[in-house]
């Protein structure tokens, strides 16, 4: 059996709102030493402070494997960074036990552990020194975490001259080179260019196979279904599910499909065309989540219009979630839109081949007017497929699998000495 | 590690976790230290401009004008050798009393005991402190101060000195996360405990016997008329005052630190 690494028993927490710093000075005075009092005594009367603040989390269990890939899943407000915020012990839970063994590196945020008015050098020092390293291994490992960050040039500049991707790039090559037993890392990816952040994912596969425990919250599904082994769904501080990654991630994507089919209904665009629903289907017209690389797929659009339309230009685009289409399909280009409309219309794009390898992939969509100019419904993103087959067992292939190039081909190798 | 909703941890538990992160403390000395000096143009010397520009204060309204007198040492004597422990006291009280605010930022991003910017506000002074006693040592003879092997106390009594520095700067720190207020109180207290210990009078004003008792109350009282001791007047410290103010100040220090373990766990939410 295998020792847990991070254990949450019971755990929930609560935000108190405001604060006392907003009280006015009469209530203040009045009221301060009763406050102070409460204050002191802490979590021993929680039946008083019942029912005031946020509540972020309620009531989770959750245990992480030593030496796991483990990714806390959810949407916005769900307690996902609170959970890590309680898990890296900045702040205490009000109820149940948060344990974790071993030294927490977390990065939270862009910049967690970096002091604006340190340099870059001064930085390094005193997060080191903030999870318990010794100067000796600070030494050693110094000229390390700035070759990793890129940042030699400016190892004596404040760090509050620095732009953000640097301030990330130096959080996360300290937090990640001092050796924590357990790395948290909370969405901070996001603001990196993409040839850091895979750099950064490399080096989490690599702490991982090194036995790292890795604790980590992203939205770029992608990453986290590459990168993870298990992780927990959370939803409105409740814990959803936990075990193995995909089925989780499984669920969230239904989850998301709820909500997003919701959304639809929900946004009222002043746009003459709305998109109003958008479906994916397999060859036999079976609709579907999820296509093998290479399978037809046929993408349903249905659209409503004020009244009947002239030539509308539909254009689809199909994204990875990087910035960029992978694949663009548009009637601007081919021209063959329709004559005419109706303002209840459907249309169907079918690509006979999907040359793409596992992972999610977001379908956007616009119409353009008969003119081929103005726009008549905007450029959105309308929906999402999956395609499934098995991730490369070479030593990277965890990783290329979310982010080397999206594109399947066919190919063989021949080496020659 | 655990973190325990129900309960908060033990002073002892606290002290060995302060004691494993002894190297996050002194960071924070070395950085209270550069950000102190680094950007001021005369540097680590206003450490020494300051009790001097009181001391010349102290001489012509305490000496001159209410003519009080030196209780046997020339009155300039007897004020700097008082002025420069209050000193280390004045300003290691005001930067550890704000030092958790002012680490908010890096507070509510990475855990670390929240009294580890305090321990090394405080010890950054003792820098400030060793330039101040190197100078005392200097200008004491000019003055007409006595000096002798009494000098051996100084760094009993400089201990004697950062335990009613520290309690007081750890539930001012505290406070401050969660009262603002405290930052505008603290010149004010700290104004109020300069004239209520023995800096510009003589402790032989105060009737013989309330002295055990103004020694209990103000723990800074024996340290700061020790150094007056060994400073002005070359003779020992008063024993037994310095071990009340001592029995005093740890007392007050135990109350202080769990005053703010109490605080600490939520630090971060409210910042």
């Amino acid at each position: 059996m295998t020792m847990w690494a991070v254990r949450l028993e019971d755990v929930t927490k609560r935000y108190r709102m405001g604060g006392v710093q907003v009280d006015s000075l009469g209530r203040v005075l009045s009221g301060t030493p009763r406050r102070v009092l409460d204050r002191v005594r802490g979590h021993r009367q929680p039946g008083r402070r019942e029912g005031r603040g946020k509540l972020a989390l309620e009531h989770i269990d959750l245990e992480i494997e030593e030496g796991a890939s483990y990714a806390l899943i959810g949407s916005n407000g769900a307690g996902k960074s609170t959970a890590l915020r309680l898990i890296s012990r900045i702040s205490p839970p009000s109820s149940g036990r948060v344990r974790v063994r071993g030294r927490v590196g977390a990065l939270m945020e862009v910049s967690s552990g970096v002091h604006f008015e340190l340099t870059g050098r001064e930085n390094i020092w005193l997060y080191g020194s903030i999870l318990g390293i010794s100067r000796a291994e600070i030494r050693r490992r110094f000229d390390e975490i700035v070759e990793f960050a890129g940042l030699s040039e400016s190892l004596e500049t404040q760090v509050k001259y620095y732009s953000s991707g640097m301030q990330l790039r130096l959080g996360f090559s300290i937090a990640s080179h001092l050796e924590p037993d357990v790395f948290v890392v909370d969405e901070a990816l996001a603001v990196g260019d993409t040839a850091f952040q895979a750099k950064c994912v490399e080096r989490m596969t690599r702490l991982s196979r090194q036995g790292t425990t890795l604790l980590f919250v992203s939205h770029q599904l992608p990453t986290v279904e590459a990168l993870c082994t298990h992780g927990a769904l959370l939803s409105g501080g409740r814990l959803v599910e936990q075990g193995e990654v995909r089925p989780v991630l499984a669920h969230y994507l239904r989850m998301l499909e709820v909500e997003q089919e919701r959304g639809f209904q929900a946004v009222e665009t002043d746009d003459p065309v709305r998109i109003v629903g958008v479906s994916c289907h397999a060859a036999s017209g079976e609709e579907r989540q999820q296509f093998g690389t290479n399978e037809s797929i046929e993408i349903r659009f249905r659209l409503e219009g004020e009244a009947p339309m002239d030539r509308p230009h539909v254009t689809v685009g199909i994204s990875d979630g990087r910035p960029g289409m992978l694949v663009q399909c548009s009637m601007l280009d081919d021209g063959d839109a329709p004559a005419r409309v109706n303002e209840h219309w459907e249309c169907r794009l079918t690509i006979p081949h999907l040359p793409l390898r596992p992972r999610l992939y977001w379908i956007w969509a616009g119409v353009y007017g008969a003119d081929a100019v103005g726009m008549v419904a905007d450029w959105a993103q309308v929906g999402h497929f999956r395609v499934v087959g098995d991730v490369g067992s070479g030593p990277r292939g965890l990783v290329s699998g979310a982010y080397a190039g999206a594109l399947a081909l066919p190919y063989e190798w021949d080496v020659r000495t | 590690m655990v973190a325990d909703g129900s309960r908060s941890s033990s002073l002892l538990a606290s002290i060995r976790l302060l004691i494993a992160h002894r190297e996050v403390v002194t960071s924070f000395a070395r950085r209270s230290l550069q950000v102190r000096y680094k950007q001021s143009a005369l540097g680590v010397l206003w450490a020494v401009i300051q009790p001097l520009a009181t001391l010349v204060l102290f001489v012509i309204f305490f000496g001159r004008v209410a003519k009080i007198s030196g209780g046997g040492a020339p009155y300039a004597a007897f004020a700097l050798s008082a002025l420069a422990p209050w000193q280390f006291i004045n300003s290691a009280v005001s930067f550890a009393g704000i030092s958790v605010i002012n680490e908010g930022a890096l507070l509510r991003k990475v855990y670390f005991p929240r009294e580890a910017p305090v321990v090394g506000a405080i010890g950054s002074n003792l820098v400030d402190l060793a330039i101040m006693i190197a100078l005392v040592t200097v200008a004491e003879p000019f003055l007409g101060g006595r000096l002798g092997l009494n000098l051996f106390w100084v760094p009993l009594l400089a201990i004697a000195l950062i335990v009613p520095a520290l309690a007081v700067s750890l539930p001012i720190a505290g406070l401050g996360v969660f009262y603002r207020d405290v930052k505008y109180v603290l010149p004010f207290l700290l104004q109020f405990w300069m004239f209520a210990s023995p800096i510009a009078y003589p402790l032989s004003r105060v009737p013989a016997g309330w002295r055990p008792v103004y020694a209990l109350l103000n723990p800074a009282v024996g340290p700061i008329d020790g150094f007056r001791h060994v400073f002005a007047l070359g003779t020992s410290p008063d024993w037994g005052l310095l071990a009340i103010s001592l029995a005093s100040g740890t007392l007050l220090l135990l109350l202080g630190y769990t005053l703010f373990n109490k605080l600490a766990p939520e630090m971060a939410d409210v910042v």
